[in-house]
């Protein structure tokens, strides 16, 4: 008997959580004559909140410092805040919450490829525009989708392509090693670097896989010597990147160029501490996003403006990672006009190509595009100095596709 | 070939004896209190963070920052248990919900150590302590290894001994496993179970923080390094579960596989090889490599 | 008390669908996103609980079998182009044979061996998920395709509504019948006292057995359910926190009782939503008290929400 009553008293509680609110319609929503509602996301806890909290503070740093100038066509842009914590569950419920509950205008957010193809389903059914923050976001921007835009710091495919091109141009490769993971970063940037390898002509003698969590890179790196290599990139994340550069340097390889991509190396100075061994970065280089060294000019001028915006805050190593993405987003409502929608805001959006002065390459997208920045710059590092190597490198998009 | 073997054989060892250490401060929790501890890896997380910031920001020496992390983490363990789990066995059905229960608490346990060190912001970059033993590798023919590598084994298996001698020689030892064997009957005569428990949390947890100070610098620091466990308890499978030596030998032979899995098969089977030779073990040999025989448990 | 569930108790069991029908004209989509997953986890957590809480076995493969039954789902309509009336019972059964199978060696394993042998298996399906790239596509994720049935197209929350509520519905009921048969009876015993059992003509291995299997299917279904709204998974899906998850819904719910367990999973489905939207300014904390929450929880009712529940009414009664 009491077990009835319960169930029931079960049922009838999970309908009270449910709540109800009528939901409301608008024209246009999330806009008005004075305000644009645009909804901001990205991991602010969890393992991957370095990856978002600082670029969300500066789009924020942006919107606000876009509002000082008197906002876009006479409208002030306001956000709310929301924290997906990098897994595809909460991303798909922060951007349903978004859209029906707040009903932003624009969608802004993302630091996660997974969480990123998540959501996209959804903003195409319900023709949202969904602007990326800092998210590689491989699967969610190729092939492209009306209402996504993406990548404002490259995919994973620029990131091999670039890598993989400099290792043969600059560094000579012939023999190259490649060291990627087993997950969705592994498998673009590999996609693409052998690709590159094909088309200029390059040997890929060694091609290891390895998990992200691997505690002992021994298997992979003895496999690697064995292969007589003579350059050897590595994708790796930042734990398995130090494990990968001490091995090297403890089986006697470093004659050979060791080349890292940036998401193993995003703090250098932290990463040099890490490896602890200074033979290790006799030749050593790395790969960035970026228009210039972390603390160089072009990137300091950013930093100083965070530090106004946040006294209380260092700027972790992504901060200039979630600028673009803003300033993309402001400049296409800039030039969707005084009666914006969210059909002409995502045409403008198809018809950008500017510098952001964060970056190495400009943002450019098109009708058929919606990966932003497809440029990559390369550093020489020692542990201690850093030399910026002579060029930028371009993904062509169409390497590994 | 054969040099490459070698290689992969000594470092199989070396990492292995990580694996040991950890998996050492599961296993005698679990033979003394029946918990399984899903914290036990975010205690070697807290412990090498300890280490390093008694190095950085307190000065201490060193050698000094072992005996600072051990009885810091005795006492976190020890209040664990004395708060937290005593209350719980208090007031939990008897059997398995019991077990479950203790489970979930330890999950708590590991998110809110997760949670607190993920709220230092120099956690949020990875990062290694230096080694114990720095100096220039020992090359053993076609063998390169680190001084530190040389230690953790010796200190994995000086652990192990002296563990057991503890358990097999000293008062406390025998009290200690006289309550884990029969609580009720150790209760009779006279063992103070509940202080007997709660130092076996303290010990286990101080070996798991001494274990992440000197494992902090060969696997790297972050708030999410705990993951590691997983290994350890299946280094604690292999061997037994409830049996010491058992803890050291599975750890190694689990070391060993990885890397010939990761030299014969793939890189990314290295990742799946442990949990295809816990259920190998489990299905041939239920009671793992050293354990003794399954005995049902006294209600 | 045992016997087939009388009418009076399943009656019920119809709000779910009549709510079904009725909710999603009136409630914005993120609301139905949280009661389409949290009806989802229900599913998944009161199969976990036939197993742990009914029959005693203490096991973590829960998450593999909901793995197989969201892949098998969607690969049947993708790969042989089967309709979702087909594909998720199938996928289900999958799931429930391969625990079938699993099962055969696992049942001999006592307590923690058990415990870390499905643990194995878990992260071993895990990982076959995420190499087995030609049939998943791996890490990379797979685009699931939007089940129609009897030409309703659903793939969306306002859509799938109905459908994860009957379904959940058919679940509750089928649990009714379960745990009031004879079989629900076996369980209970074998969970009380394995001898006990046996010395009272029960087949302990054989009821372990079945208990892992139908526990099984229970995930497939979930992991049915779960295609109907998600429109994209990924291995990082069937992780060792997700299982964590519905464990701990199981036992801050009230483990082996299925309103504790509904209780269970509708609290911890929506406190990750309540300490984002009440935790504001102070997002990094939330993962520590979260584990704060779970400490207590087992520290003040490690009976569960419905263990406390019900020992407050007993003592009220005279």
């Amino acid at each position: 008997m009491t077990k009835r009553v319960s169930l029931r008293g079960a049922l009838f509680g999970a309908v009270a959580f449910l709540g109800l609110s009528a939901p409301a319609s608008a024209a246009e929503p999330g806009l008005t004559d004075k305000e644009i509602l645009i909804g901001l996301f990205a991991p602010m806890s969890g393992p991957l909140a370095a990856f978002g909290f600082d670029p969300l503070q500066a789009a924020k740093m942006w919107y606000e410092e876009i509002n000082k100038k008197g906002g876009i066509h006479g409208r002030k842009i306001r956000i709310i805040v929301e924290d997906d914590k990098c897994t595809p569950t909460e991303a798909v419920a922060v951007v349903k919450k978004f859209a029906t509950v707040d009903k932003v205008f624009i969608i802004n957010g993302g630091s996660c490829t997974a969480a990123a193809v998540a959501a996209q389903e959804f903003v195409t059914r319900e023709k949202i525009p969904f602007v990326m923050l800092n998210a590689a976001g491989d699967g969610a921007v190729i092939p492209p989708t009306r209402y996504v835009f993406g990548a404002f710091g490259g995919t994973q495919r620029t990131v091999g392509a670039t890598i993989m091109e400099f290792a043969i141009k600059e560094l000579k490769g012939k023999r190259v090693a490649f060291i990627a993971h087993d997950d969705d970063f592994g498998n673009s940037n590999w996609g693409t670097a052998k690709a590159v390898a094909a088309r200029m002509g390059a040997e890929v003698v060694a091609i290891e896989r390895i998990p992200p969590r691997i505690a002992d890179v021994t298997a992979p790196m003895l496999k690697v010597r064995a292969a007589n290599p003579d350059v050897v990139i590595s994708t790796a994340y930042p734990a398995p990147a130090v494990l990968i550069a001490q091995k090297y340097a403890e089986y006697g390889m470093t004659k050979i160029p060791l080349v890292q991509a940036v998401q193993g190396v995003p703090i250098p100075a932290v990463f040099a501490k890490n490896v602890g061994n200074p033979a290790a970065l006799a030749n050593f280089y790395y790969g960035s996003p970026l228009n210039d060294l972390t603390d160089g000019p072009k990137q300091q001028k950013w930093i100083d403006l965070y530090k106004k915006y946040y006294p209380d805050r260092k700027a972790g190593a992504f901060m200039t990672y979630g600028l673009p993405s803003a300033m993309a987003l402001t400049m296409a409502l800039e030039k969707a006009g005084k009666d914006v929608t969210r059909e002409k805001f995502v045409d403008a959006m198809e018809t950008l190509d500017f510098d952001t002065g964060v970056l190495a390459g400009p943002i450019a997208f098109a009708k058929d595009r919606r990966d932003g920045h497809r440029a990559s710059i390369f550093v020489k590092f020692d542990g201690t100095k850093h030399t910026l190597m002579p060029g930028t490198y371009f993904w062509n998009g169409k390497d590994g596709m | 070939m054969l040099p490459l073997i070698f290689q992969a054989l000594a470092s199989g060892v070396v990492t292995g004896c990580v694996y040991s250490l950890i998996a050492l401060s599961l296993v005698i929790v679990y033979k003394s209190t029946d918990v399984i501890n899903f914290a036990g890896g975010e205690i070697v997380m807290i412990g090498g963070y300890l280490g390093m910031f008694a190095l950085l920001f307190l000065g201490l020496p060193y050698v000094l920052i072992f005996p600072f992390g051990a009885v810091v983490i005795f006492a976190l363990g020890a209040a664990f248990d004395r708060v937290v789990l005593h209350k719980v066995l208090g007031r939990a059905a008897p059997g398995q919900s019991i077990l479950v229960a203790m489970v979930i608490a330890t999950v708590g346990l590991s998110y809110v150590l997760k949670g607190s060190a993920r709220v230092v912001p120099y956690t949020e970059e990875v990062r290694r302590l230096p080694p114990l033993f720095a100096g220039e590798p020992i090359v053993l023919g076609p063998v390169i290894l680190q001084p530190q590598d040389v230690a953790i084994v010796v200190i994995a298996v000086v652990v192990m001994l002296a563990l057991w001698g503890f358990f097999a020689f000293t008062l406390t030892g025998k009290a200690l496993r006289a309550t884990s064997q029969n609580p009720r009957a150790a209760a009779l005569v006279g063992i103070p179970v509940r202080t007997m428990r709660m130092t076996v949390w303290g010990i286990a947890s101080a070996l798991a923080a001494i274990a992440g100070i000197l494992l902090a610098p060969k696997l790297l620091m972050t708030p999410d390094m705990g993951v590691i466990v997983i290994l350890a308890f299946a280094a604690a499978i292999i061997g037994g579960f409830t049996s010491l030596p058992g803890c050291i030998l599975g750890g190694i032979v689990l070391g060993v596989i990885q890397n010939l899995v990761g030299l014969f098969v793939a890189s990314n089977a290295i990742s799946v090889a442990p949990f295809v030779v816990i259920m190998l073990i489990l299905a041939l040999r239920p009671q793992g490599l050293l354990g003794g025989r399954v005995v049902a448990k006294k209600v | 008390m045992f016997g087939s569930p009388s009418l009076a108790r399943l009656a019920p069991l119809l709000l779910l669908p009549a709510l079904g029908l009725l909710l999603p004209g009136h409630l914005p989509q993120y609301y139905l996103y949280l009661g389409n997953v949290i009806m989802m986890y229900a599913v998944l957590a009161i199969g976990l609980d036939l197993l742990l809480g009914w029959a005693g076995q203490f096991a973590f493969a829960h998450i593999a079998f909901f793995g197989i039954g969201v892949y098998g789902t969607a690969l049947l309509q993708i790969r042989l182009k089967l309709p979702f009336i087909l594909a998720m019972p199938g996928a289900a059964l999958l799931a429930g044979l391969i625990g079938l199978l699993i099962a055969i060696p696992a049942t001999r394993l006592r307590a923690v061996y058990l415990a870390l042998a499905t643990f194995a298996f878990a992260e071993g399906a895990q990982w076959v998920f995420n190499a087995w790239e030609s049939m998943t596509n791996g890490a990379d994720g797979l685009r699931i395709p939007a089940p129609s049935l009897f030409g309703h197209v659903m793939g969306n929350d306002p859509a799938a509504f109905p459908l994860v509520a009957t379904l959940l519905a058919l679940v509750l009921a089928a649990t009714l019948y379960l745990t009031t048969s004879k079989l629900g009876r076996a369980l209970c015993a074998v969970r009380e006292s394995e001898h006990a059992a046996a010395a009272s003509g029960i087949d302990v291995r054989g009821t372990k057995i079945v208990a892992f299997a139908i526990s099984a299917v229970y995930a497939g279904v979930a992991g049915g359910m779960y295609t109907l709204y998600e429109s994209f998974t990924n291995p990082e899906v069937f992780g060792f926190a997700q299982i964590v998850l519905v464990l701990s819904m199981i036992v801050v719910g009230g483990l082996g009782s299925v309103p504790g367990v509904l209780i269970g999973t509708v609290i911890l489905g929506v406190l990750p939503t309540v300490l984002r939207t009440t935790m504001r300014d102070l997002l990094v904390w939330q993962e520590l008290v979260y584990g704060v929450i779970l400490i207590l929880a087992m520290m003040f009712m490690p009976r569960g929400i419905w263990g406390l529940v019900r020992r407050k009414r007993r003592a009220v009664r005279p």
